[in-house]
Order: structure tokens, then C-alpha cells, then sequence
């Protein structure tokens, strides 16, 4: 079974204890260890097709690259930390925010928004409640394409996002000022495109294809926060 | 009984001063095509807005009169990427947003979504990424995904503004097949020329009042003409001082021409 098949609580839950266990278990090892799995769950191929089963997989995407966005993200914590602690503190706390980065671009990269909502919609969760985690996740990749206008309009206008630091700084003034003005413009306009589409609180929407939610998984789930439960307990212990 | 009725509605926008609608008075019947035409800043959009019952209740402002409407009601905006539910990784799920947000039971939403695309013409897209289309595709998606929700009145706010000719056609014939379902539409749009084989009646909107209603034969009047509000047709018809009464279409035009 591939990540992506497995139900969105499921990788939810996954990706929530990697970095509870970081955090709970002694560094610097318990943040290797952890790190070691979230870094090996970017290599999980693919994510799961559309809400239809149509075959296609528009949130597909290679392993390696997912791998790559979680390295890259997480590298500039690693320099500040050095910057700001001895290399002991920095490699303890550096593994621990590496298990949160990779956690989180790996189930960004894994678990498409609308199942997501189809999910927590089949489990009784108020729909405007599930719109919230689903805009969140698929607000990185809209984000990512309406800079990318921004910046064709801009080169158009002969603004070149390329040379020294000035002149992208330059350039990054000249895309953030538009970009958060159109989103904050979006906002209005998307409100009334989604009322007129019966997204209004207390709307008893029919899932789709709700995600089939077996046992074996939701007991996997109760483990993990056992689990996280266990270890915090065994930590204060340990400690104590 | 009307589908939409508004009696002596005003409506300002929040902070504002002066109103967007100005004691508006109209009323659309079942199976009935009101077309609204006007210039930039003639209320036709916030028009739509207090009929979609969206206007004060979601955009605040605050309105004067009645306004009552009767079954579902479905509004189309000008800007398609913006109506993109942000939920829906193919152009099927996005189209079927509406429908399953009402709770209707599977079967009768998986009807309506195909039913839908077929007659936007969009059948072939439905296994595509809704943010991978193109601005005519997107906007009879969202068309689309308003007209699967079967609504009683439907709205359309410059519905064909990036849609290439032959789409524009296929809309236009889509909402003279709704209106002959039953569904009443109101339309405000710049595409004068297809108004009177569309629309019923004409509502000329000036400065957020109602001017005229009439028979799409208004849009040749010498008032609507110097609004630059005539068809082409009439337009040319005119200015080669032809003579009234001034035809609308081009078949109307070759009629009159071989009398």
C-alpha cells in the first residue's frame, strides 16, 4: 500500500507523531531516528488520483522531489542554528525541525486537499471547519502560480527578477506588494463564489468518494498517539 | 409567480455615500431571458448581486426595498478564476462542488455533473486539473458547475467576456434551452449583438437606475444608440442612414434590404 492510498487521518496522524516523538525522545538519536523515517517517507511515490478515481493524478509527484523540497527547506535552519548554538544544540534541534519540515512537505505532497475534506465531511466535521485545512494545504501551489503571472507581467514590463542581490531585492519588493494585494482581493471575490455555490456553514454536503477508512488503520492510529503518549511518559521518567 | 422580484430597491456598498442601484424595479418570470445592458458603473453587476441574495448579506452595504426571489438561486461572476472551489483536483469533482455541497444523494449529483459538461462541451476535460486550463475552459467550468446545481434563477454576470466565438454561441443556446426548462434567466452582458435572438426583454441600467425595459427591439432606438448601446447591425443600419425602423440582426437586415 502506497502512502497515498492510506487514509488522510492516517497520514495526518503519521505526519503529526514524527515530530512529537522528535521532540519527545532524547537527542540526539530519537531525532535521527525520526528524521531518518520522515526523510525516507518523501521517497513514498506518488499521491492519490482525484476524488473520482479518474485515473489521472494531478498531485502526483517523483519522489526525489519531494525529497529535494524538504532538503532545501529545511537547510536554512541548519545555518541559522550553527550561527546560534554549538554544533551539539544545532544538530538536536536541527534533526527535530528537519522531521517537521519533511513531515509536513511530505503529507502536503501526498494528500490532495479534497480528500482531505471528503475525509473529515464523511466523519461529521462541519464542512466550513474542513475548508480550512483544505485552503491551507492547496494555498502553496495556487500561491506559487500567481507569483509566477507576477513575474511574466513584471519581465514584460522589462523588471528583471535576475542579477545582483539589489536588483532582485528590487524585484522581490516589486512581486510581494501585488501578490498579497490579489490574494487579499481573491478573498472577497472567492467568499461569494463559494456562498453561491452552497459552501455555507451548517451545509450537510454529500461526500463524493468518501476515502474507506478501515479498521486495521484507525487502530493503527490509536497506536501512534499511544505510542507518543508511551514515549512522553518514559521521557519524563527517564528523565526524572 | 416570479422567480425574482425586486421592488424599489437601492443599495449602497459599504462606505459609500452614493448608491449602486437606484430604485430598481424588476421582475423575471419562469422561462423568462432578461438581458441588462448598460455602461461601466451602470449597477448591472450589483444588480445581480441583490438578486444572487449575496448583496448586502455577504459583500455588507445597505439596501433599501424588497427583494424576492423563489427557488435556487445561481450566480456566474466575471472573473472564472476566482469561482474555482480550491477543493477539486479535476474539472468533474470542481463541477460537482455545487451540487454536493446542496446534499443531493450520489446518483443525482454524478446526473447533473454530466448533464452539465456535456452541454458546456467539456465532457473531455473532466479528468483534467481545473488550474490547468485555460481562461475559456475555466470559465465553462464554472458555468458549468453553477448550471449542475439546477437553479430555479440564474445569474450571469458577463458570462462569455473570455470565451472565443463558437463558445460564446454554445452558452448563449444553453440559456435559451434552461429558459425553455423553466429557468428564468437574468444576464448582463456586453454582447449586444446576441440579444435579440437571447433575451426576452432588455433592461437598459444607467447610473445604477433602470432606464428603460423593453422588447429586445430597444437596442435600435436612437436613446440606446447614442448610449452606444445598439447592436452592430443597427448601428451600421443607422449610420448609412437607412431608415427606420432599424433591424437588429443580419437576417433582419436582409429582409428589410430585399423589401
Amino acid at each position: 500500500m502506497t502512502g497515498g492510498r492510506l487514509h488522510p487521518f492516517t497520514l495526518l496522524a503519521i505526519a503529526g507523531t514524527l515530530p512529537a516523538l522528535a521532540w519527545i525522545l532524547p537527542a540526539p538519536a530519537g531525532g535521527a531516528v525520526t528524521t531518518a523515517v520522515a526523510l525516507v517517507l518523501t521517497l513514498t511515490p506518488g499521491a492519490s488520483p482525484g476524488l473520482t478515481g479518474s485515473g489521472s493524478s494531478p498531485g502526483w509527484r517523483p519522489g526525489l522531489v519531494v525529497l529535494r523540497t524538504a532538503v532545501l527547506t529545511a537547510a536554512p535552519f541548519w545555518l541559522f542554528l550553527l550561527l546560534l548554538h554549538d554544533v551539539p544544540s544545532t544538530i538536536a534541534i536541527g534533526l527535530r525541525l528537519t522531521t517537521m519540515i519533511a513531515s509536513v512537505v511530505w503529507v502536503g505532497a501526498l494528500l490532495p486537499p479534497g480528500r482531505l475534506v471528503e475525509a473529515m465531511v464523511a466523519a461529521g466535521w462541519g464542512v466550513t471547519a474542513a475548508y480550512l485545512f483544505a485552503a491551507a494545504l492547496s494555498a502553496v501551489p495556487l500561491l506559487k502560480a500567481r507569483a509566477q503571472r507576477i513575474v511574466d507581467a513584471q519581465r514584460c514590463r522589462g523588471l528583471s527578477p535576475r542579477g545582483g542581490v539589489g536588483r532582485r531585492l528590487r524585484a522581490l519588493r516589486a512581486l510581494a506588494l501585488p501578490l498579497v494585494l490579489s490574494v487579499l482581493h481573491e478573498v472577497d471575490e472567492r467568499a461569494l463564489a463559494l456562498e453561491t455555490r452552497g459552501f455555507v456553514p451548517g451545509a450537510r454536503r454529500t461526500p463524493l468518494a468518501p476515502p474507506r477508512d478501515a479498521t486495521a488503520e484507525r487502530a493503527g492510529r490509536w497506536l501512534l498517539l499511544v505510542g507518543c503518549a508511551a514515549a512522553l511518559a518514559w521521557r519524563l521518567a527517564w528523565r526524572g | 409567480m416570479a422567480r425574482l422580484t425586486l421592488e424599489r430597491v437601492s443599495f449602497w456598498y459599504p462606505a459609500m455615500g452614493r448608491p449602486a442601484l437606484r430604485d430598481v424595479s424588476l421582475a423575471a418570470a419562469p422561462g423568462e431571458v432578461i438581458a441588462l445592458v448598460g455602461n461601466v458603473g451602470a449597477g448591472a453587476s450589483t444588480l445581480l448581486l441583490v438578486a444572487a441574495d449575496l448583496a448586502p448579506r455577504v459583500v455588507g452595504g445597505r439596501l433599501e426595498g424588497r427583494v424576492k426571489g423563489e427557488g435556487g438561486r445561481g450566480i456566474v461572476l466575471p472573473t472564472p478564476w476566482t469561482q474555482l472551489s480550491g477543493m477539486a483536483f479535476t474539472v468533474w469533482d470542481e463541477v460537482a462542488f455545487g451540487p454536493a455541497n446542496l446534499g443531493w444523494p450520489r446518483e443525482r449529483i454524478a446526473g447533473a455533473v454530466d448533464r452539465s459538461l456535456a452541454a458546456l462541451d467539456i465532457g473531455a476535460l473532466a479528468a483534467r486539473d481545473p488550474a490547468t486550463l485555460s481562461g475559456g475552459e475555466l470559465q465553462r467550468v464554472v458555468i458549468a458547475g453553477i448550471v449542475a446545481m439546477e437553479p430555479a434563477l440564474l445569474l450571469l454576470d458577463e458570462p462569455t467576456a473570455e470565451l472565443d466565438p463558437e463558445a460564446t454561441r454554445l452558452v448563449w443556446r444553453l440559456v435559451r434551452a434552461l429558459a425553455g426548462d423553466g429557468c428564468s434567466v437574468v444576464v448582463a452582458t456586453s454582447d449586444l449583438d446576441a440579444l435579440p435572438e437571447l433575451a426576452d426583454r432588455i433592461v437598459w441600467m444607467e447610473d445604477g437606475a433602470v432606464r428603460r425595459i423593453g422588447a429586445p427591439a430597444l437596442l435600435a432606438e436612437q436613446s440606446l444608440w447614442e448610449a452606444g448601446l445598439a447592436t452592430t447591425v443597427a448601428d451600421v443600419w443607422r449610420t448609412a442612414r437607412l431608415g427606420a425602423p432599424y433591424p437588429l440582426t443580419v437576417a433582419q437586415a436582409e429582409r428589410r434590404w430585399r423589401q
